[in-house]
């Protein structure tokens, strides 16, 4: 088959400022949910290792629940299931505004912070025992412990396999495309409709895609290296 | 609730239309995790073995390869391999074998770093041990490192056939009809119960992915008891 | 372990060969395999859907192709498509043909060929009803479902710019968002509205409205240039209706007696 390429016309133009609008969204939506996703993994780290047994129960299904299943599934479900749960009220009001994109956030938070909740876990447990004894002894409460001695600790070992979570989150956002939010594939795909020239459309969003990706694996390297003092490869 | 309306459609999300129709749902899902891994296994293990490999010609085609899979989405990879490797190829696929290869090749990527990550993690005493007693590089990797490498690898197998078991769902963006497509077409046809239906499949795929993920943390115990017992 | 190495890599070249498109026409390809392999739509009532006892992909469509393969002496193969796969689907030669809801266009001339029009109707809106929205101009302002690929969501958007169109895989996804709130009013072809509104519980609680944003006439899909394969569906397609046959099948779907009831005022252009 005789396939004419023609880039120009793909970032040029109006189908140049459609991928770009792609690329706002999916910045914006990756952007919001890091922020969330990590308040609401650290939230439930910190729960899963209180002492007090329903909260440890409650965060413990959370994250096995939500790291078992498909984000996709997880997006239909908020997008088409959220509706007989919540009450008619709170739908119509959700309605009037930009629920796609909210819906989105939600998945992609929820989803996102389950991985991490795991990461910081993991990386608390690499701060020794007798600090939070210690600290403790010194008549800081739990959370004053958590939040001044152990988390900032925790956080220095975390930040990488962090970063590469909140990296999976902006590649995993290519997913929100499937309930109508008009992200970077959601623009490849519309202007593949259009003029058919989707080859030239998806390789310009796979580059934008993988500049953002190598942008971050790069800085991670360096916070290796510098912060670390781990030899990368 | 209309839990009635998963119930009567169960059969459809566990097996399609099977036995007077192609296979679907579930089954399918199951099909392209195993027939994934099984690819991915081989097609990453001979990847990262070339990124891990002194030679340059090997190292870096390998190196671009995991670098530019692991930079792009999965969903990106998908229509890729399903609607512009025609263009390059000049020939078609049909879409189940076509979203198995985009699987494949995108696990690989990740299975690479496995390998390479539980490659370098051996003591370097290893090699130069077998190497000493005679052996050539690739007699060395293969009986000696390989072995105990991919040994220890094992709970990161697992947990990669966990995500690659997720990942199958992305599938249905291109019409194969696993569980996530059999969910929505009994959805799109009943459009009474959107909740329960995805609950339920939300359900199916955990059950799933849960035994996997506790069986990978059996296996890790063992194999930490077995390691700590050696030494 | 060498055995299942020889095994993969044979399956490698076995799929690859069998992906190889032969050389000859559609129409000796499609006798040679003894089948004919159709595009459809497998969640758009009544032109293709899953039957809930079956589980099989019935409808509108599906059994036009059904006489088009009898007309071949070949069975019928189907294949789920949507409105954005279809075409890549069809240039790529993974179906021989497209029956599944595509307006015959200009634009598409490029990339496919087009049967004669086997089936018309036009855009219009499904609204809730008592909603208050009369027409497209009542969308300024709104929400309106749509589906990825169409011509539905182009031409809403040329009609009335001031609207957000948010557009799904499939049209009942967007009756869902439609029904739940999400969006005011769905837009596309009359005869898929109809289709749509009777799938739901209450029928009467939906109305079609507004006139008709465009003319969509449906073309069966065929591969670009093969004229002798569109010469057959085409005079297949021709005597079916002279036969009886295509209105015999239209009166299955859309006739009196169905709930997806849409007279049936057009008539197939017949070359002399």
């Amino acid at each position: 088959m005789a396939y004419q390429f023609d880039f120009g016309q793909v970032v040029s133009g109006e189908y140049g400022q459609w991928l770009l609008s792609g690329l706002d969204v999916t910045l914006r939506i990756s952007g919001i949910a890091i922020v969330l996703s990590l308040a609401l993994g650290t939230l439930v780290a910190v729960l899963r290792l209180s002492k007090v047994r329903p909260l440890v129960w409650l965060a413990a299904s959370f994250t096995e629940f939500f790291r078992n299943t498909p984000l996709l599934v997880q997006i239909f479900f908020w997008y088409f299931g959220s509706y007989s749960v919540l009450p008619d009220a709170v739908n119509e009001w959700l309605y009037a505004r930009d629920f796609e994109f909210a819906c989105g956030v939600i998945a992609l938070t929820v989803y996102t912070a389950a991985f991490i909740a795991e990461e910081i876990r993991s990386g608390i447990f690499s701060i020794p025992k007798n600090q939070l004894e210690a600290s403790r002894a010194c008549g800081l409460s739990f959370l004053q412990a958590m939040a001044y001695v152990i988390l900032p600790q925790a956080f220095r070992v975390i930040i990488p396999p962090l970063i590469s979570q909140f990296l999976n989150l902006i590649k995993n956002s290519s997913l929100v495309m499937t309930i109508g939010v008009m992200d970077l594939t959601y623009m490849a795909r519309q202007i593949e409709a259009h003029t058919f020239h989707g080859f030239e459309a998806f390789t310009v969003s796979t580059l934008m895609y993988l500049t953002i990706s190598l942008i971050v694996s790069f800085s991670v390297n360096l916070y290796n290296r510098y912060v670390l003092h781990v030899r990368s490869r | 609730m209309h839990w009635d309306t998963v119930y009567k459609n169960l059969d459809y999300l566990l097996i399609g239309a099977y036995p007077q129709g192609p296979l679907g749902g579930l089954a399918m899902t199951v099909i392209l995790a195993v027939g994934g891994i099984f690819g991915a296994f081989w097609l990453g293990l001979g990847c990262g073995l070339m990124r891990i490999s002194k030679r340059r010609r090997l190292r870096w085609p390998a190196m671009f390869f995991i670098e530019i899979i692991r930079g792009t989405p999965l969903l990106m990879v998908v229509f890729w391999f399903y609607f512009l490797a025609p263009v390059v190829f000049g020939h078609t696929l049909p879409e189940a074998e076509s979203a198995l290869i985009a699987l494949i090749v995108f696990t690989s990527a990740y299975i690479a770093e496995i390998v390479r990550a539980g490659v370098e993690a051996l003591p370097k005493g290893q090699m130069e041990a077998a190497r000493g007693s005679g052996l050539s590089h690739v007699q060395a990797m293969i009986f000696i490192i390989l072995p105990q490498a991919l040994f220890n690898m094992i709970p990161s197998f697992v947990n990669q056939f966990v995500s690659l078991t997720k990942d199958t769902s992305l599938a249905f963006i291109i019409g194969v009809n696993e569980l996530t497509k059999a969910a929505t077409q009994v959805n799109n046809r009943t459009l009474t119960a959107p909740t329960e239906i995805f609950i339920t499949i939300a359900l199916l795929y955990f059950v799933i992915c849960y035994c996997l993920t506790e069986f990978s943390r059996y296996l890790e115990r063992r194999i930490n008891r077995y390691q700590a017992r050696g030494r | 372990m060498r055995i299942a190495v020889r095994f993969t890599v044979l399956a490698c070249l076995l799929t690859l060969f069998a992906a190889i498109p032969a050389l000859a026409g559609k129409l000796e390809d499609i006798k040679a395999r003894g089948a004919l392999v159709a595009g459809v739509k497998d969640s758009q009532r009544p032109f293709g859907y899953v039957d809930e006892k079956s589980n099989q992909i019935v409808g509108f469509e599906i059994d036009l192709m059904q006489a088009l393969a009898e007309r071949l002496g070949v069975k019928l193969e189907l294949k789920p498509v949507t409105s954005s796969t279809r075409i890549p689907m069809l240039t790529q030669g993974a179906v021989d043909i497209v029956a599944a809801t595509m307006t015959h266009k200009k634009e598409r001339e490029d990339q496919v060929d087009f049967s004669i029009t086997y089936f018309m109707t036009g855009q219009k809106l499904l609204v809730k009803k008592d909603g208050g929205i009369k027409s497209v101009a009542d969308l300024a302002g709104k929400k309106v479902g749509s589906v990825k690929g169409s011509t539905s969501e182009q031409n809403v958007k040329k009609a009335q710019p001031d609207t957000t169109v948010i557009s799904f895989e499939t049209y009942p996804e967007a009756f869902l968002a439609l029904k739940q709130g999400k969006v005011q009013a769905m837009t596309t072809d009359e005869s898929i509205l109809v289709g749509v509104k009777n799938s739901d519980d209450k029928p009467e609680a939906w109305d079609i409205v507004g006139e008709y944003i465009s003319p969509e006439p449906y073309g069966l899909g065929v591969a670009e240039n093969d004229s002798k394969f569109r010469d057959f569906v085409n005079l297949a397609l021709m005597d079916m209706w002279t036969k009886g046959e295509y209105q015999k099948i239209y009166d299955k779907w859309f006739g009196k007696d169905t709930k997806d009831y849409i007279p049936l005022t057009w008539k197939m252009e017949l070359w002399p």
